[in-house]
């Protein structure tokens, strides 16, 4: 879309009952959903990478964490150049938060990866330090998104219940397609178990944040109807349920019928809960509509 | 003091004068309107409604917008209570834009011209005073209150609907217009506790 | 590409200069801030008493206009000798000198032949150098061939009546001591019409302290939106409503203002049966009934008793009704059921109102002003293009003005006044001065309209129709200022039967082709001729017809003395006078010229500056020693000085209003409530336009021209339906347009600031329909939708589904649409209403010479091709 077109979405959009926000999903804005997801499967990554002692997953964790992430966010900013200007405000901002998170993990991930440091204090300190900070970065990115006063749809504890979980569910399903493509050393079956509890957990959990966010009246409601049968619904059914739930849970339970060899089944199951995993932020971050400024009710009622 | 707005709704006529006295008072930039005006309908012919709402930033006595800036842009000045943006600081994450209820901010994504065919002289002038990439949004006029002059919109406001002062004088014209008009805020449920008030379009 | 910063006389500085607005034709005081040669501000003057500081959209939006990379900047000759609507001129540029010699060689020549064959039409928005070619040139020139043209704003009908029953171009109410305001097709101080950053501010005052507003309007735009009550009608049909109320007011409920009536009005002139006034035989004044001696007297008759006000009186044995009487018996079919019928508002709704109306005028009541005791009447009716943009013009503005008229409500506070019919001048010099009188039939005569009238003389009535030779009809129908049925006369030329035809025109400034009609209209009607565009843009008219287009300075770019030299820019009411100036805050960029600079050059080239000096005396009404010597030359500068110290004095010269910007003095209640002092009576009564329409039938006859219908010619208020009205089979709905405060006419598409009002708001780049319409008709909101009228034309648009429109009704802002390569951030913006609008004789009234500014369409949706 021009930046032409795009103001004059902005002029329209500014004038209608529901406002659909658009700064962090149109043009540039896709960055952040891009970043968090990055970050979130690379956060559950390095603890399940930590727990079966996976090396090739931690450099993953920290490959996605630091690299595609952090650049992703760097790009997303309108000024990249000030981007440690974030760190000074962590008692107010989660942003703030977050950043630090990322970067405390990632100094902490190369004292557990660099080799001198790995065995001894400093390395069961920086283990610890990591495991904590990836925990604070699939925490903080829900919160991010639930500070945000102005957009019903997204204030509620189940959005970072909600990161939570799928951080967990695509850091697992990351160290699968790894598996898949000859990663050794992982075991692949207790993950396995985990993970079909985790999906089906999500799945509780998106059904849940829907049911909520359509109670919750108003723009919130607007927000869910645009996923299940608005201008969303494309991406949230084709992505979020079909190649996110559906899938992953079908393949799980009924793969062996398919007669397909081990690793390429995980192999599938891993991307296509991963698509699910981008494609829920996705939605979720899209359907995000600000509160009515003055709705049907009149002026001197307020929206909700 | 607490520097306040009053709009009376029964005096706008929507003509849009204030979008475009603040857009020249501060060479704002396409698509950036600090000042604008909504307009609703409601009812069902032959009873019809129609309103015109001029909206701003509503510098917000709890502004969201603060609470969220990783960066401390965002700022709200003890003395007056202005919420401005401190640009120089401002990284662009529009965190903000997120948080803030009444659509007062704009992100300066790129630096573009009216026409379409590079900046015209005026614009080259006034555009100087604006950065890319990060946010920005009204600030009751800052520089127009340093010389004693009212924001822009309230003093070009043709119906004079548009009244400015301080909301803590109990003696002030905004302060008795809110209380003995029926004065209320927008979306007071959410805890922003604007600074501008609007008085009932009929009474 | 850019147009960098531009030259300027003092480089570096840093200084604020009082000017006046152009944007439309309010003219409202400006401030302009200019720094280091570039404008970067234009605010309102708050030292100006029009506009009292504050300025309406489009003018803060005038910098755009000033640095639009698309202005024409050097004269333009077309190189396609193909003229067409839609067609490339290939413009090439070329230097003024050659330009200029060319527009002058072919003046000459035109002027050896037949000097009426060189027609200038101009824009009222630029009025000041439209009057000082209409004033000056073409009267020294000796071209009688003058239109203004843009069409569609005009009110044309309501001028007149402004004219005979307010004494002034046109009106405004005294919203400051008004009760009760009821509009029709009118915006008054809530979204457009005269006066409008003063009237808003005085509009909102009177609604704040409980003045109550009717909008009857078949669209909710701003008026409707403010007002108390919508009343949503068919248009048109505003007169039928008028007529009703006029009924109930007189007939039924009694609600008159008997005195007013009597002694102010010429409610007891006898009528002859064959509807002239009965005249007394010696003085042929117009007679009365003497109800104390009971016989006929003059009006005049110096020991008077009272005359009657109603009934029927002997004259020379024939009976004879008072025009009261006349009035009363002639409004009686007018039912309230009558009305509904044809206005869709119910009966009892009109019922209402009109008691509403009638009360809250307080006939009798008075205020004391200034220690003097006055008339109050605080009800208004107002109305303007919305009411009478209609070939049903002249009797639905009679009709509305009567109301005003029976109520007393006129030229009172608080009820309708003319705009500042009658000034004192300055108190230093006693100018600019104007003063209305009574005729010698004891008539309402306005004092001069326009500029200073040092010399006291009043204008008159315009001569009686004499001929039908001129296209702008002015010896047919001399009253319409605007006259723009000029084309649609010139299409028609074996009816009219003009002996001359365009041979040269000069258009200042007005985009003919989008404002007056259907673009082939204007086109065919000039398309054989050598066509000067005077222009800010190459815009449609100028792509279409052009062989040279001259570079406009525009308002920011130029000086113009004494802008405000009109009566309709200063508010009504009590106040203060002011005059400015116009004059340049940054000089013409590239080789952009003022117009009347232009016209002093071509006036010397055509050696007639001895004319126009001594017409410029008379415009401007300058005295000696200030006056024009009529054999030396003058610079526009000399000429602006000289009118300035003729009205206010030798040391208030032009530098002085450089300097100063405004000069303002306090009104006097003798000038603002005027009618109490100046005895002379409001003609409810039209005898002139009986007359006229005789003799125009009488010379239509003479000369065999064919659709003249003087049918309309009537004295009294009556309802007729315009032609969109009408029922036609296959076309049920009737398509209106309306204005909207950030818009005037075509020019503002092309400015993004204002452009950019419209992309956020939800009506005024759409069709407004009704929804239940829509939804009958399958057409959801959004969807592109083809309106065809019955009488030919389509335009294309997406619908906006609205509940505030009648259903009956497709409303439209114009006049956007715009198809010009040299606008090109203007095209595509809107809709063009005008492909809808026929202009011809079966479309217009001719008493005023308005159109029928309506269709009756039919609606769909577009088909995907």
């Amino acid at each position: 879309m021009s930046s032409i077109d795009r103001l004059d979405l902005r002029r329209h959009d500014l004038g209608q009952v529901y406002r659909p926000q658009r700064d962090w999903i149109d043009g540039r804005g896709l960055l952040i959903v891009v970043a968090h997801f990055f970050s979130g499967i690379g956060a559950g990554a390095w603890l399940w990478s930590t727990l079966y002692d996976f090396r090739i997953g931690q450099w993953l964790s920290v490959a996605c964490v630091l690299g595609l992430s952090g650049v992703a966010h760097l790009a997303f900013l309108g000024r990249w150049d000030r981007f440690w200007r974030m760190l000074r405000r962590p008692h107010r901002s989660w942003i703030s938060r977050g950043i630090w998170a990322i970067g405390v993990f990632g100094l902490a991930a190369c004292g557990v990866l660099w080799p001198a440091a790995r065995s001894g204090p400093v390395g069961g300190f920086a283990l610890g330090l990591s495991v904590a900070a990836a925990c604070a970065i699939l925490l903080y990115e829900g919160f991010v998104y639930a500070a945000s006063r102005a957009i019903p749809f997204w204030r509620t504890r189940l959005l970072p219940a909600l990161y939570i979980a799928y951080g967990l569910r695509g850091g697992a399903a990351l160290l699968l397609v790894t598996a898949a493509l000859g990663g050794d050393g992982f075991d692949v079956a207790s993950v396995e178990a985990v993970k079909l509890w985790v999906v089906a957990s999500t799945a509780v959990l998106v059904l849940l944040y829907l049911v909520a966010g359509s109670r919750a009246g108003g723009a919130a409601r607007e927000s869910v109807s645009q996923l299940v049968a608005g201008r969303i619904s494309p991406s949230f059914y084709g992505g979020t349920v079909l190649a996110g739930i559906v899938l992953p849970i079908g393949l799980t339970l009924g793969g062996d019928a398919l007669a397909l060899p081990e690793l390429v089944l995980l192999g599938a199951i891993g991307i296509a809960s991963l698509l699910g995993d981008f494609y829920v932020k996705y939605c979720i971050v899209k359907a995000g509509v600000y509160v009515p400024l003055v709705g049907s009710a009149g002026v001197q009622r307020s929206g909700s | 003091m607490r520097l306040g707005m009053v709009i009376d709704l029964k005096r706008c006529i929507g003509c849009y004068g204030c979008q475009i006295a603040c857009k020249a008072e501060n060479g704002t930039r396409p698509g950036t309107t600090y000042a604008r005006v909504v307009k609703r309908e409601w009812g069902e012919y032959p009873n019809v409604k129609r309103l015109s709402i001029p909206v701003l930033c509503m510098h917000c006595g709890e502004p969201p917008c603060v609470d969220v800036c990783p960066t401390g842009a965002s700022q709200k000045r003890e003395c007056d209570g202005i919420v401005f943006v401190e640009t120089d600081v401002c990284v662009g994450c529009r965190a903000c834009v997120m948080a803030c209820p009444y659509g007062a901010r704009y992100f300066q994504d790129e630096s573009r011209d009216y026409f379409g065919t590079g900046e015209n002289a005026y614009e080259e002038c006034v555009y100087a005073a604006h950065q890319s990439g990060v946010v920005e949004k009204c600030d009751f006029c800052r520089a127009r209150l340093e010389q004693g002059l009212e924001p822009a919109c309230s003093a070009n406001c043709m119906c004079k609907a548009r009244i400015f002062g301080d909301l803590e004088d109990p003696n002030s014209e905004v302060s008795r217009l809110i209380r003995e008009e029926g004065g209320f805020q927008l979306n007071p449920e959410l805890g922003t506790d604007p600074s501008v008030w609007y008085l009932p379009p009929e009474r | 590409m850019t147009h960098s910063a531009p030259t300027s006389e003092a480089g570096g500085r840093d200084v604020w200069i009082p000017s006046a607005c152009g944007m439309c034709y309010n003219q409202c005081g400006i401030r302009g801030h200019r720094k280091d040669g570039t404008l970067v501000k234009i605010e309102g003057n708050p030292d100006n008493p029009i506009g009292r500081g504050r300025l309406c959209a489009r003018g803060l939006a005038g910098i755009q206009l000033l640095y639009d990379p698309h202005r024409v900047n050097r004269p333009l000759r077309r190189t396609n000798p193909e003229k067409g609507i839609g067609v490339d001129p290939g413009w090439q540029e070329i230097g003024w000198d050659e330009a200029l010699d060319e527009i002058s060689e072919r003046l000459r020549k035109v002027r050896e032949r037949d000097p009426r064959g060189f027609f200038f039409s101009g824009t009222v928005i630029s009025l000041a150098p439209l009057m000082h070619a209409l004033g000056t040139f073409l009267p020294a020139f000796g071209s009688p061939s003058a239109f203004v043209s843009d069409g569609h704003h005009c009110g044309n009908a309501e001028h007149i009546l402004a004219r005979t029953l307010h004494a002034s171009v046109t009106t405004n109410p005294d919203v400051a001591h008004c009760d009760y305001l009821l509009l029709f097709g009118c915006q008054a101080g809530l979204g457009t019409y005269y006066a409008l950053t003063s009237m808003a501010q005085d509009v909102a005052d009177a609604r704040v302290r409980g003045m109550k507003v009717v909008a009857v309007d078949p669209y909710l735009g701003s008026a409707a939106e403010k007002a108390d009550e919508w009343l949503p009608i068919k248009p048109g049909s505003d007169g039928a409503l008028a007529c009703a109320m006029l009924n109930l007011l007189l007939n039924e409920y009694r609600l008159f203002d008997e005195a007013y009536l009597r002694d102010h009005a010429d409610g007891p002139y006898l009528l002859t049966e064959e509807g002239w006034y009965a005249r007394d035989a010696e003085s042929g004044k117009p007679l009365v009934w003497d109800l104390a001696a009971g016989r006929p007297r003059p009006f005049d008759a110096p020991d008077l008793g009272t005359p009657a006000l109603t009934g029927s009186h002997p004259v020379d044995g024939r009976p004879c009704r008072t025009v009261f009487q006349a009035l009363c018996d002639q409004v009686a079919k007018w039912t309230p059921e009558a009305a509904a019928e044809v206005t869709t508002i119910p009966a009892q709704t009109i019922r209402r109102i009109a008691r509403e109306f009638g009360e809250a005028a307080a006939i009798g009541s008075t205020i004391q002003i200034d220690g003097k005791s006055l008339p109050l009447r605080p009800a208004s009716a107002l109305y303007f293009k919305g009411a009478h943009g209609h070939d049903n013009a002249w009797p639905t503005a009679l009709a509305i003005e009567l109301l005003n008229e029976v109520v007393g409500a006129s030229n009172v506070p608080g009820g309708l006044l003319g705009t500042n019919p009658v000034c004192s001048g300055h108190p230093d010099t006693g100018f600019p001065r104007w003063r209305p009188g009574p005729d010698a039939d004891g008539l309402l005569e306005a004092g001069a309209l326009l500029y200073n009238d040092p010399y006291g003389r009043t204008p008159g009535w315009p001569p009686p129709p004499q001929s039908a030779e001129l296209p702008n009809l002015r010896d047919l129908v001399g009253w319409p200022i605007t006259t723009c049925f000029t084309p649609a006369a010139l299409n028609d030329r074996e009816n009219f039967q003009f002996d001359h035809r365009p041979e040269v025109l000069i258009n200042y400034g007005s985009n003919l082709l989008m404002s007056v009609a259907r673009p082939e209209v204007c086109f065919e009607a000039f398309e054989h001729a050598f066509v000067v565009c005077v222009n800010l843009y190459s815009d449609e008219t100028a792509e279409a017809l052009a062989d040279i287009v001259l570079p406009d300075a525009c308002y920011l770019e130029r000086l113009d003395p004494l802008p405000n030299f009109t009566r309709h820019h200063h508010p009504v009411g009590l106040g203060d006078w002011g005059h400015t100036i116009r004059q340049p805050l940054v000089e013409p960029l590239h080789e952009r010229r003022h117009f009347s600079e232009v016209l002093l050059e071509l006036a010397d080239r055509l050696g007639i500056t001895q004319p126009m000096n001594l017409l410029t005396n008379n415009l401007f009404g300058l005295v000696p020693p200030h006056a024009l010597e009529p054999d030396r030359s003058y610079s526009w500068r000399e000429i602006a000085d000289r009118a300035y110290k003729s009205w206010f004095g030798e040391e208030r010269g032009l530098a002085w209003f450089e300097q100063h910007g405004v000069i303002r003095w306090p009104k006097q209640v003798e000038e603002v409530f005027w009618k109490p002092f100046i005895h002379a009576r409001a003609p409810l009564y039209n005898e002139w336009v009986k007359r006229s329409g005789e003799q125009v039938a009488e010379i239509a006859r003479q000369r065999g021209m064919k659709g003249v219908d003087t049918s309309g010619f009537f004295p009294l208020p009556d309802w007729r339906p315009c032609r969109a009205w009408q029922p036609r089979e296959g076309y049920d709905l009737q398509a209106i347009y309306y204005r909207v405060p950030w818009h005037t006419f075509s020019m503002t598409y092309e400015n993004p600031w204002l452009d950019e009002i419209s992309r956020g708001e939800p009506y005024s780049y759409f069709v407004c329909i009704n929804t239940a319409t829509a939804r009958a008709r399958g057409i959801s909101d959004g969807d592109p939708i083809v309106v065809e009228a019955a009488d030919g034309g389509s335009v294309e648009g997406r619908a906006r589904l609205t509940e505030g429109v009648h259903p009956e009704v497709l409303a439209v802002a114009n006049n956007g649409g715009h198809w010009a390569k040299g606008m090109p951030f203007a095209r595509g913006k809107g809709i063009f209403f005008n492909q809808l609008l026929p202009m011809d004789l079966p479309h217009t009234d001719l008493v005023s010479l308005s159109m029928d500014c309506d269709a009756r369409v039919r609606v769909r949706k577009r088909e995907e091709a």
